[in-house]
């Protein structure tokens, strides 16, 4: 296993220039299904369903054409309010004490932090790094209280993602703008001026 | 009034009199007969007219005889909808499928709302508006969207008006209603002609071919989940839903009632109703109250919820519940 991944990095390092099918292929290693769609994910207590193919911009991935061995960019293991390329990214979560490398492997930056078992989380498992410090949340949304889910009540669901609503830079959601109010009933004084 | 006042005195004097009276007073007997003679004209006249009407009118001839739903044979309810394509395809220029499916065996069905997290800003109820061809002019829309502010209950202090640049705002809170679909209905009580009921699986529909627009059950109703089409209803050709139910989002006509149903023509086929898809948010629950995996059941399990007017004895089959 780990020599398979180690071929994988090797051969991501040699293919930069093909980014896209390195970032699909290094996805589909961890999550045993490289095509794009629904994919199924056995989450733990048995129950299986469909997870969302959300892939990032292709703009930043894979992560690792820049935070490869071969640019050996300097791993900042302390806060910087300036996040460099980073531009878009706004870092709003969880106050001042959470850190690009909370979530983000510093070694592996195609990947997420790992759990206790060891095994790296992809992007598209995300939300089991979420349930980490959000376990209630993420009780609830496995119970499908928490969350949105599509589909069919008696049957096969689209299940959203955490980061499929949540920014995960900046989770709390933005204020919208809201639809029109109902129109008001006409007053007997309007009533009757306008006959 | 008075009369009324005499006959109720003297029943027996109003006796003796049709012995003795009615045969020798003139009076009377020419009142009788012309009665008599009036009504047979009357009749013949009305019978006419009738016929008349039925064939001049819009309304068809299996139209006015139509039964209501609930007394229909299968045979006649594929007879009615397949009028109903006709009539809609003339009216409208589409295709329209018009359907009846029943009740799903062991399904009850039950609504949950997180009002912690609904934002109030009604993308469900133009959802609603457009999967269920409400009229735009007059407005018909099946969901209000309530805003309060933070610590108040009080409907009579609520705001349906609201319309800020931006939801959600700091010290209110929003809780949408619709109709509950109440376990107990009462609106389905006071109908005259039957024309609502509460269906097998929880839903509350109306047939609005058999209802006469009477709105006994709005007034019923303590949540203002009726509406009455006052004008004909208008709706753009172009965003007409053409998959629709007999009971639920068939496009309905002047002078009769209309409420939401839980998206019949959807959930009947498993899936979830418009408002539920759209909620950006996610506050909004559907599921089968009988399946204790079903996430209305889990959330009646896990969560803190209540029901509007409990106090009412009505039994909604919607929940709001606190998220958190």
């Amino acid at each position: 296993m780990t020599g398979n991944k180690r071929t994988r990095a090797g051969a991501n390092a040699l293919l930069l220039a093909v980014a896209l099918a390195a970032w699909a292929a290094g996805s589909g290693a961890e999550s045993l299904s490289p095509s794009p769609g629904p994919a199924t994910s056995a989450a733990e207590g048995g129950e299986d369903f469909p997870v969302p193919f959300n892939p990032l911009p292709k703009t930043i991935t894979p992560c690792r054409a820049c935070h490869g061995p071969e640019k050996d960019f300097k791993i900042n293991w302390t806060r910087e309010e300036a996040l460099r390329v980073h531009t878009n990214i706004r870092l709003h979560h969880g106050g001042v004490r959470v850190w690009c490398l909370d979530c983000h492997s510093a070694e592996k930056r195609n990947y997420l932090l790992p759990l206790s078992d060891g095994k790296p989380i992809t992007f598209e498992h995300s939300y089991e790094l979420c349930g980490k410090c959000h376990g209630t949340k993420y009780r609830d949304w496995r119970n499908g209280i928490h969350g949105k889910r599509t589909g069919y009540w008696n049957g096969p669901k689209t299940y959203h993602l955490c980061t499929q609503c949540h920014n995960p830079h900046r989770p709390r959601f933005r204020p919208i703008k809201p639809k029109p109010p109902p129109k008001r009933p006409r007053s007997p004084v309007e009533a009757s001026t306008k006959h | 009034m008075s009369r009324r006042k005499d006959d109720a005195a003297s029943p027996s004097g109003n006796d003796q009199q049709t012995g003795s009276g009615t045969a020798d007073d003139p009076k009377a007997a020419g009142g009788l007969e012309k009665k008599a003679g009036v009504s047979r004209r009357r009749f013949l006249a009305g019978t006419a007219g009738l016929f008349g009407m039925i064939t001049v009118s819009s309304c068809s001839w299996d139209e006015f005889f139509q039964q209501n739903f609930r007394r229909m044979t299968r045979e006649e309810i594929d007879q009615t909808l397949a009028r109903l394509q006709a009539q809609y395809k003339a009216k409208y220029g589409k295709d329209f499928v018009v359907g009846a499916e029943g009740p799903i065996d062991g399904t009850l069905f039950g609504y949950a709302l997180d009002i912690q997290r609904c934002i109030g800003c009604r993308r469900c109820v133009y959802a609603c508006v457009e999967e269920n061809n409400q009229s735009r002019d007059p407005q018909i829309q099946y969901i209000r969207v309530l805003r309060f502010r933070d610590g108040n209950m009080d409907f009579e202090e609520s705001d349906l008006y609201y319309d800020p640049d931006r939801v959600p705002q700091e010290g209110y809170y929003y809780l949408p209603v619709q109709c509950q679909h109440c376990e107990n209905a009462p609106c389905t009580k006071v109908c005259p002609v039957q024309a609502t009921w509460k269906e097998p699986d929880g839903i509350v529909v109306v047939d609005y071919n058999w209802c006469i627009g009477c709105r006994y059950c709005m007034a019923a109703c303590p949540y203002m989940g009726r509406w009455f089409n006052w004008a004909d209803p208008v709706i753009p050709a172009e965003e007409l839903n053409t998959r629709t139910h007999y009971l639920g989002n068939r496009p309905r006509f002047r002078n009769i009632v209309e409420k939401c149903t839980f998206c019949i023509q959807r959930v009947r086929k498993g899936r979830y109703p418009a408002c539920v898809e759209v909620c950006p948010v996610g506050a909004r629950k559907f599921g089968n109250l009988l399946d204790p995996a079903s996430e209305v059941s889990r959330i009646l399990r896990d969560k803190r919820v209540f029901r509007l007017k409990e106090e009412l004895n009505t039994q909604p089959k919607f929940y709001y519940f606190f998220g958190l």
